[in-house]
């Protein structure tokens, strides 16, 4: 007979125990387990079966992993906790006694944690720490943010400070940010450090809310542990591309705002001079780190490669010296052959991005968040009031060498400021407003982020000041079939039918709201100051004086780009196929209608538009139910299990396409809106 | 409390006072007079020792408790005031109450009269006895009389005044007497001048009142002006004696001078003046572990506030060697990235609009899915602060307190679950439109069936007729009444080309047609189903009849039918004992089965048209027999009853397999053409595919007719194809693929409903058929009506 078998000696409840269980276990107090957890990274489960587990009726306990608790019990941290607390009695005895010489004693004797060991035994490989870095660099950024209070002390704070500005630093050698986006919650960006994507949230520079449901305890302890895990993380960063770490920090000039630079970066070898001071070009030194960093995400980026390629037939590549662009492959017969796809932005390129530009921050502007992208992408020379803090390559706002300034304020009526009439070297007066320096480019901040973000330089007067802004649109948004593109055009996109359908219930809530009595109101009339105001900059543009040679460059860039614009444009032109400008004669009549004028001669073309929109109409319904009649078919022919699992995907795929669809829609709503004020 | 301090000053005054200091000068202020008084059998003047007596005193007050003698002794120390008093009142009231003397005195204890008040204390003194002169003129001493009491010798017993005990004097505050001495005696109260008192009082404070009575006398309780300093000094926490030094200087008795007369003449010991090898020997032992390095001279600890404990100088990632993650380990998913809602200034069309927005205020901030709702905040200048603070603690609780869980997410396209259908041009051609209506048929149409050469369909309906149409024009081409008051219920053509019979079901006879006079058949063919026909009458003739057929009554009469019927064709029949519901040809077309579901053993027979021969197989069935049918090549016959199906090797004559396709009621099956899949039809709409070698259960089951399914027929030429006839008025069409190779389960793919026909008295299409090599079908429908679909 075999043996019988207990219940609650093996199995699910046999490999996991209660937090309470846990913590008796452990023998430490409630928030000493919290803290260890923490450090160690260990957290709760959820079981397969909780009734399984719990040897209780009520089975509504957090669960961990037994085996995690019991390696949780050789930590030598936990002998930490006991020395501490030991040592907390005695302080408190000899407080109460008065002897406060003996605190104080004790109080300095107090055995110091180190979390060394925790670093490495949760991160064996530096990847590994990488991988995980999202969530440290946000939260060490929202510290060295914070004022410090009795929860947070000032030395913290410091060092979330300093460890934030070395990390940057080693961003901009290295050049390995990649992509930033303003967003509501504060500024994001994106590196790729060895080839691991690490993407973390910059606060804007607010006073932040300390309410009081937040225990910082928790916090703090979470501080402890990410402040180890950047500090280890910069040295081996450091250390990898031949610089000194610590870098040398200047408590004084920090004092004075100067943030990035108050640290200043030494290379290994004696000869080596600090590097990488603002305006000026650092030696040699660091270019060897570009490379090496460059080989490495390069080398990542190829085996990415390899993984997508699969089976196919690896060409052949040999890389040659002192040359580390990736050459583009051209396929000779693209019949039997698939095409590769190859990185196209390397860490070079974002470099050179704005290394021949000179740039001014006005005072509005947030000069870290600008001085850090900035220099990250290749620019040297930034420059800005000196109320924004120290270490800027100029405070002089009239220096001739400036070729961009970024301005973040209203447009100001041009009898604002006196005119100063210019003479161009062409010999036209043109008059201007004395706060524009001629041959500047100015533009907005969100300049900067669209230029990395697509990894070249954008027309700037679509962003000259006082101009309403292109949306800024997130880079981290791939585009997905059947999902809303907002960089695509609508007709692309849509569903067939659709743009019928909806123009049909667009024109039903018309003349609801015609019946009301309302007219339809042109949402307001930024476009045309926008407009307005880009004929001005353009301008601005055309008379440059003394424009250095980089300024010219960047104008030829943006001549350069000037034509595909125009030719986008064009395309979109001959888009506006047949369907389409009978959809706009439609909507003339209707607005003829709605001004009560005698409809326009083409009646009888309105009434075809009306025949061919119920005729799509009618093919797209037919067409839809023929294809829900396959798909009812193939449905029968499923399991009951599977049936039901298809059926919860294709409510989730059908909420998404809802969601598109809406958005598609408001997309038409608004374009209609703009096209009936541009016939007005 | 007196005696106390008085203790303690005798203590220290051996020590600190010179010894042999004369005792008399301490003892000459009145205070200790009452004292001494006490014990009247001890001379005062007597030259005892002061100790001694203080030492007895001691012993007294240890026996008599402290309040008592606390109160005696305050009381005895005011003796001096209360003469005066006394005297005063001597003065001015002549004569004094009787009892007035203190109670203290030993002149009351003694019990004697006295009245005396100046002498009563030295009463002692004076002697005990009065000289008289005697007769002889002598001096005579005469002697008081002794009282002879118990303790009237007694110089230790206590001068125990009133022995009330420790009871509040007031109780006696009613009577004369405050208490009773050791004889038993009143104590009387003494008596109190309350109006001279009073007055006197009023005059001047008596000196040392202090508002108390005496317990022990009934008199006012006043002190001395010495006692109360020394109780002032005793509440200032003081010395209570003047001039008491409490440290004095010591006495070096021991010193290191040279005295003339040493206390020891012992000599010096050589210790004192040679070093210790000991110590030499402890302090080399330092040294040495001191210069070996064991010992490391103190250095005070150096301050580490300029180090910064953080700071990193190594690489912890040195010597890295990847290890595998845990199996278990789930690491916590990374934050998603922003989408373009997130934007400062987010495309138009992410901005929500007004009933958006209301949407999202009237949700409870719990059940919203995302925090914020998008702005469009225009310039970054206008962006306001987000609460970062929260959303990182939130973060933080998410990462240690969050219980993980790996969910295999479904990252697949809902339509890889869909099963590989072959695409639709595979799967043609199948039927799909109706081609043709056959009407006219008086009631419902219960048979069709089609020709083996594949133009011809007969119907049979209730009406009695079995008509003969054109399957591609619909002209009805031949008709015959068979039966005036029986339906028709089966039709089948015998499955020969070469031959055109039609076999039909009326009641309990099986009539066998040749419609004469059709296009297709021409005189060979009708000569040849002549044979056929009539082959088995010779056969019936020269068969010996044996003795058990006599008997019993015959299983099926054959006969030829009534010459109105010879002349339209029908050239025989064959009846059975109860109304035919099903007829079933054999493949070669000489066998035939009939099923008649009422016919209890008789149900199911087996005729050979060649011998017009009737067997029934079965003497006894289980359940009613609702259809039967042949295997298409083997010698196996299947009977379906109305649950199960069995198949019967008719070469072996054995039961082979019983097949449970847990319908309730079976309506019809048929047999695919390969042999090894069987389709079942049941009145609970169910249709079951049997893959014979697979089980006994069904491979598939289909539900999709709304009501019950009557009929079902594979088709018979090569297309994978099958079909079922259901009472709601609809046929559905199948692709049903058999593959000849066993590891592949047959696939099977709904097609087509081809609806039409009309649904009459809650039944739909009764019957239907296969075309024997086109995809068509044709359909008896219970609305009168025959329909081909092509």
């Amino acid at each position: 007979m075999p043996r019988i078998k207990k219940k609650g000696q093996s199995g699910a409840a046999k490999n996991f125990i209660t937090r309470t269980q846990a913590v008796r276990k452990l023998q430490v107090s409630l928030p000493d387990f919290r803290r260890l957890c923490i450090f160690k990274g260990i957290y709760p489960r959820e079981p397969r079966n909780k009734k399984k587990v719990s040897k209780r009726a009520t089975p509504s306990t957090t669960f961990y992993y037994t085996k995690d608790i019991q390696y949780l019990l050789h930590e030598p941290l936990l002998n930490k906790f006991r020395d501490h607390k030991a040592l907390a009695k005695k302080i408190g005895k000899a407080l109460g006694r008065g002897e406060v010489g003996d605190a104080a004693r004790l109080e300095k004797s107090k055995p110091r944690m180190r979390l060394d060991h925790i670093i490495k035994e949760r991160y064996p490989t530096f990847i590994d720490a990488l991988r995980d870095l999202d969530d440290a660099l946000s939260m060490l950024f929202l510290f060295a943010n914070l004022p410090s209070t009795t929860h947070i002390p000032p030395q913290t704070i410091a060092l979330c400070q300093r460890l934030c500005l070395e990390f940057e630093h080693y961003l901009i050698v290295t050049n390995s940010l990649k992509k930033s986006f303003l967003s509501i919650k504060g500024i994001y960006y994106q590196a790729t450090i060895q080839g691991q994507d690490i993407l973390w949230l910059v606060p804007y520079k607010f006073v932040q809310r300390m309410t009081g449901d937040i225990d910082f305890r928790i916090m703090g302890t979470f501080i402890e542990f990410y402040t180890t895990l950047l500090g280890f993380t910069n040295y081996r960063l450091y250390t990898s591309i031949g610089l000194v770490y610590p870098p040398k920090f200047d408590s004084a000039s920090d004092e004075r705002g100067a943030e990035l630079g108050a640290i200043t970066l030494e290379g290994k070898s004696i000869s080596a001079t600090p590097i990488v001071a603002n305006g000026f070009e650092g030696d040699d030194n660091p270019t060897r780190a570009i490379d090496a960093q460059a080989e490495a995400d390069k080398v990542a980026h190829l085996q990415e490669n390899e993984e997508e390629a699969g089976e196919n037939d690896q060409p052949e590549w040999e890389p040659e010296e002192g040359n580390d662009a990736i050459d583009t492959f051209e396929p000779v017969a693209t019949q039997d052959a698939d095409i590769l796809p190859q990185p196209q932005f390397s860490s070079s390129e974002a470099a050179t991005l704005f290394s021949d530009l000179t740039f001014f921050l006005s005072r509005e502007t947030p000069r870290a968040p600008l001085e850090f992208i900035l220099k990250a992408f290749g620019c040297k020379r930034v420059g800005w009031d000196l109320v924004l803090g120290e270490g800027s390559f100029t405070s002089d706002e009239k220096d001739p060498s400036i070729t961009h300034q970024l301005v973040d304020r209203p447009n100001l009526p041009a009898n604002a400021f006196p005119d100063v009439p210019i003479e161009t070297d062409v010999g036209n007066l043109v008059k201007k407003s004395a706060s524009r320096v001629p041959g500047r480019t100015y533009v907005q901040p969100q300049w900067v982020w669209d230029c990395i973000n697509q990894g070249k330089l954008l027309r700037p007067d679509l962003y000259a000041p006082g101009a309403t802004l292109p949306p800024h649109l997130s880079p981290w948004v791939k585009p997905k079939q059947g999902q809303y593109d907002p960089t695509a055009p609508l007709a692309e996109q849509e569903r067939e039918g659709e743009a019928d359908l909806h123009q049909e219930e667009l024109e039903v809530e018309d003349e609801a709201m015609e019946g009301a009595g309302l007219a339809v109101q042109p949402v307001d009339q930024p476009d045309m100051d926008a407009l307005l105001d880009q004929s001005d900059v353009e301008a601005g543009q055309g008379m440059q004086i003394d424009g250095s040679d980089s300024s010219g460059e960047e104008d030829s860039d943006a001549e350069d780009q000037r034509p595909d614009w125009s030719a986008g444009s064009a395309d979109s032109d001959v888009e506006l196929s047949d369907s389409e400008q009978q959809r706009l004669e439609y909507q003339r009549e209707l607005e003829a209608e709605a001004k009560g004028l005698p409809a326009p001669k083409a009646d009888s073309s309105k009434k075809s538009g009306k025949k061919v929109v119920s005729e799509a109409r009618k093919k797209a319904d037919k067409k839809r139910k023929e294809q829900e009649e396959e798909l009812e078919r193939q449905r029968m022919m499923l399991p009951n299990r599977k049936r039901k699992l298809f059926d919860k995907m294709q409510y989730g795929n059908a909420k998404k396409d809802a969601e598109a669809e809406a958005l598609r829609k408001k997309k038409r709503k608004l374009e209609k809106g703009e096209k009936i004020k541009g016939v007005a | 409390m007196v005696a106390i301090n008085r203790k303690r000053k005798a203590v220290t005054r051996d020590v600190a006072e010179d010894p042999i200091a004369a005792p008399g000068d301490e003892f000459t202020g009145g205070d200790l007079e009452g004292v001494l008084s006490q014990s009247e059998d001890e001379s005062y003047h007597s030259g005892s020792n002061s100790e001694e007596e203080l030492e007895e005193e001691e012993d007294e007050v240890d026996g008599e408790g402290d309040d008592s003698e606390l109160e005696e002794d305050l009381e005895v120390s005011e003796d001096d005031d209360e003469d005066i008093r006394e005297q005063m009142r001597n003065l001015q009231t002549s004569n004094p109450p009787p009892s007035h003397t203190n109670g203290t005195n030993g002149d009351l204890q003694n019990g004697q009269d006295f009245s005396d008040n100046d002498l009563d204390r030295f009463e002692d003194d004076s002697p005990n006895y009065t000289v008289t002169t005697d007769a002889n003129g002598n001096t005579r001493y005469i002697y008081k009389e002794i009282d002879p009491v118990y303790d009237s010798d007694d110089s230790d017993a206590a001068a125990g005044v009133n022995t009330i005990g420790d009871i509040p004097l007031s109780f006696y505050d009613s009577y004369p007497h405050i208490g009773y001495d050791i004889n038993g005696k009143k104590i009387m109260r003494p008596a109190k001048g309350a109006a001279l008192d009073s007055l006197l009082d009023s005059i001047e404070f008596p000196k040392g009142w202090t508002g108390l009575t005496d317990p022990a006398t009934g008199k006012p309780l006043n002190l001395s002006r010495e006692e109360l300093e020394i109780l002032k000094k005793v509440t200032r926490n003081e010395l209570p004696e003047e001039g008491y030094d409490p440290y004095p200087d010591m006495i070096e008795y021991f010193s290191g001078k040279l005295e003339v007369m040493p206390l020891s003449a012992a000599p010096e010991p050589k210790r004192r003046f040679v070093p210790s090898k000991h110590e030499a020997k402890r302090v080399m032992k330092i040294v040495k572990a001191i210069r070996e390095g064991r010992i490391k001279p103190y250095t005070p600890p150096v301050e580490q506030e300029n180090e910064d404990p953080e700071l990193i100088n190594y690489d912890i990632w040195a010597d890295e060697v990847p290890r595998p993650d845990h199996i278990m380990n789930i690491p916590a998913p990374k934050l998603p990235p922003p989408g373009y809602a997130d934007s400062y200034h987010p495309p138009p069309e992410y901005l929500p609009d007004q009933q958006e927005k209301a949407a999202w205020d009237s949700t409870d901030p719990e059940d919203r899915d995302k925090e914020y709702l998008p702005t469009d905040f225009g310039a970054l200048r206008k962006v306001p602060g987000y609460d970062n603070v929260k959303m990182t603690f939130e973060r933080c609780l998410d990462l240690y307190l969050a219980p993980r869980v790996r969910r295999s997410k479904l990252n697949i396209d809902p339509e890889s679950l869909l099963p590989k259908l072959p695409s639709p041009d595979e799967l043609r051609p199948f039927p799909t439109v109706c081609a043709n209506i056959f009407r006219d048929h008086q009631g419902r149409v219960r048979s069709v069936s089609v020709d083996p050469t594949g133009t011809l369909v007969a119907s049979g309906a209730d009406d009695g007729y079995v008509r003969v149409w054109e399957m591609l024009t619909g002209r009805q081409l031949w008709n015959k009444k068979l039966s005036d008051d029986e339906a028709v219920d089966v039709v089948t053509w015998r499955p020969s080309k070469d031959t055109a019979i039609i076999a039909a079901a009326a009641g309990e006879t099986v009539y066998f047609t040749i419609p004469f006079g059709l296009h297709t058949v021409n005189p060979e063919i009708e000569q040849a189903s002549r044979e056929v026909l009539d082959s088995g009458f010779g056969y019936q003739a020269n068969k010996p009849t044996t003795e058990t057929n006599i008997n019993k009554e015959p299983t099926a009469t054959w006969s030829r039918p009534s010459t109105s019927l010879t002349n339209d064709g029908v050239l025989l029949t064959a009846s059975v004992r109860s109304t035919i519901k099903v007829i079933t040809w054999h493949r070669r077309g000489d066998y035939f089965a009939t099923v008649s579901p009422k016919g209890q053993s008789h149900a199911v027979a087996i005729h050979t048209l060649s011998k017009h021969l009737t067997q029934l197989p079965f003497r006894k069935l289980k359940g009613l027999a609702q259809t039967a049918q042949f295997h298409p090549s083997k010698p196996i016959f299947f009977v379906a009853t109305q649950r199960n199906i069995r198949s019967y090797d008719l070469s072996a004559q054995t039961l082979l397999k019983i097949m449970q396709p847990g319908a309730r009621w079976i309506s019809s099956i048929d047999v695919h053409p390969g042999g090894d899949n069987l389709i079942v039809g049941s009145y609970d709409r169910r249709l079951l595919w049997h893959d014979m070698d697979l089980s006994t259960k069904p491979y598939k089951t289909l539900r999709y007719h709304q009501k019950a399914i009557r009929a079902v027929k594979f088709h018979q030429g090569g297309l994978p194809l099958f079909a079922d006839a259901s009472d709601d008025g609809s046929l559905q069409i199948f692709h049903g693929k058999v593959v000849g190779d066993l590891m592949e389960n047959a696939t099977i793919v709904p097609l087509k409903v081809l609806r039409g026909h009309v649904e009459k008295g809650a039944l739909g299409v009764l019957g239907l058929d296969w075309h024997p090599r086109h995809p068509w079908c044709v359909s008896a429908g219970a609305d009168g009506s025959c329909r081909v679909w092509c």
